[in-house]
């Protein structure tokens, strides 16, 4: 099974001059946890989700606390946010996107997503121009329709 | 690879019943009946063309809950087919067509659609320019969502002409004045006269004539101009010349639903195959058209139903 197999063709990606603020209302708006971020030939320069925002508004101090329940909530994440809402994308993605290719075998694209632990990965071509996704549902179900193959 | 425009998509839900009457109340007991697929006049050029074998990209916005359905659907119906929407607030519209099987009438409801708000549309020209790079043909097509005025499809074909791309659109008639009037004419024009007591520069769209005048007015500009006239009949108008394509048959009003679409559908893959023919392609584009007839709910016609269809209706020049 290739990953053509059981990819999205859809190009819903972020450019990596999008300011924070529009990501975050994008990805709410399509109920996504993370977008690849595009170049203007719409190849794939970088991956965002949802983990990279939540880090960047958290304190940095806090990752070294055992426990932050007892920190009084000063709305430093609405604070944070205010700081970097209008920021590119650029600057909070992640600048290695892990990428398949169609005639990848599928089992590549699972391991990826379990190694790296995303819920899904750009397809690209040998361009690196997006093609699509593949999400870790989509490879489950193509992998339960095809087992009767076997 | 062929784009398509939809700038305001549907779920379209086809109801068929035997004696359709207003102020009635109507129960279907067979889901058979009833049928929900994705729409919009882009959409179906694209569904039609993943039927050839033709891929495409699928632009244009969606929005709520019934925007994700039309997706989810869209992206069921063929791998050939490639999304590429920007999803704004607001719920996709849904159109409702009445099939009536005994008075072989449509009655379509069709909704308005989100508003669509600045930012989305500048997040869509910015998506379509960077699409364009991939696309040597472009079909526009369909109503504008509110929010989005008519000079809009003008910066598209400008827009499509730059890259390179050749433009197939069919859109009502106040549109393509303003794509005349801008000085961007697409290659292919088909008025979409859905609507009755449209006007093209002042004119009501009544007699054969004024279809004809028309249709040559048009085709001073483009490459090929058509004009439906009455049910079986289109005016073709091209480099000087105007022709007639009429079916042999009588054409069943309730069966037409999505026959515009495969019309385009047919000339684009005439295009992609054979090249920019013009008169070949309008008969290839009416042969989808009148295959598409011959079943009653929206379907797409296989290459075989289409070439089955080129030697059921005559040509004739009439300028």
């Amino acid at each position: 099974m290739k990953v053509r197999d059981a990819m999205v063709y859809d190009l819903s990606a972020v450019f990596e001059d999008e300011t924070v603020e529009n990501v975050i209302r994008m990805l709410s708006k399509q109920e996504l946890s993370g977008l690849p971020v595009v170049d203007r030939e719409m190849r794939v320069v970088g991956f965002v989700n949802e983990e990279d925002l939540i880090k960047a508004i958290v304190p940095s101090y806090f990752s070294l606390l055992r426990s932050a329940s007892f920190i009084p909530d000063t709305n430093q994440l609405m604070k944070n946010l205010v700081k970097i809402k209008d920021k590119p994308i650029c600057n909070f993605m992640n600048k290695v996107p892990v990428v398949v290719k169609e005639d990848d075998a599928l089992i590549v694209a699972a391991d990826y997503l379990i190694r790296y632990g995303f819920r899904f990965l750009p397809v690209v071509n040998d361009n690196m121009q997006l093609l699509g996704i593949i999400r870790r549902i989509d490879v489950l179900k193509v992998v339960l329709e095809g087992k009767e193959e076997i | 690879m062929v784009l398509t425009v939809t700038m305001n998509p549907a779920v379209d839900r086809e109801i068929y019943l035997e004696d359709f009457q207003v102020n009635k109340l109507h129960r279907i007991r067979d889901y058979t009946k009833t049928r929900m697929s994705p729409g919009g006049k882009g959409i179906n050029v694209s569904i039609a063309l993943s039927r050839l074998g033709i891929p495409s990209i699928a632009m244009g916005f969606v929005g709520g809950h019934m925007g994700r359905i039309l997706l989810e659907e869209l992206r069921r119906t063929s791998h050939l087919i490639t999304t590429n929407f920007v999803h704004v607030d607001g719920e996709t519209r849904e159109n409702i067509e009445i099939i009536d099987e005994k008075r072989h009438t449509i009655t379509e409801i069709n909704f308005p659609g989100p508003e669509i708000k600045k930012s989305d549309l500048e997040a869509f020209l910015r998506r379509y320019r960077t699409v364009l790079a991939r696309a040597n043909c472009v079909v526009i097509s369909g109503s504008l969502p509110l929010g989005v005025n008519e000079e809009v499809c003008a910066e598209l074909v400008r827009m499509a002409k730059e890259s390179g791309a050749t433009v197939f659109v069919e859109l009502v008639p106040s549109i393509v004045e303003k794509m005349l009037l801008a000085g961007y004419a697409p290659d292919v024009v088909k008025l979409d006269l859905r609507e009755s007591g449209q006007t093209f520069f002042s004119r009501k769209l009544e007699t054969f004539e004024v279809h004809v005048e028309i249709a040559e007015e048009i085709a001073s500009k483009s490459k090929l101009a058509i004009l439906s006239y009455e049910v079986k009949n289109d005016i073709v108008a091209l480099d000087g010349e105007v022709w007639m394509i009429t079916a042999r048959e009588e054409i069943d009003l309730s069966h037409t639903l999505g026959a515009g679409d495969a019309y385009v559908a047919g000339m684009v893959y005439y295009f992609l195959k054979h090249g920019l023919k013009p008169l070949e392609m309008a008969k290839y584009g009416f042969a989808a058209a009148l295959a598409s007839t011959r079943m009653k709910e929206k379907t797409w016609p296989t290459l075989e139903e289409i070439e089955r269809e080129l030697s059921f209706f005559d040509l004739e020049r009439v300028k």
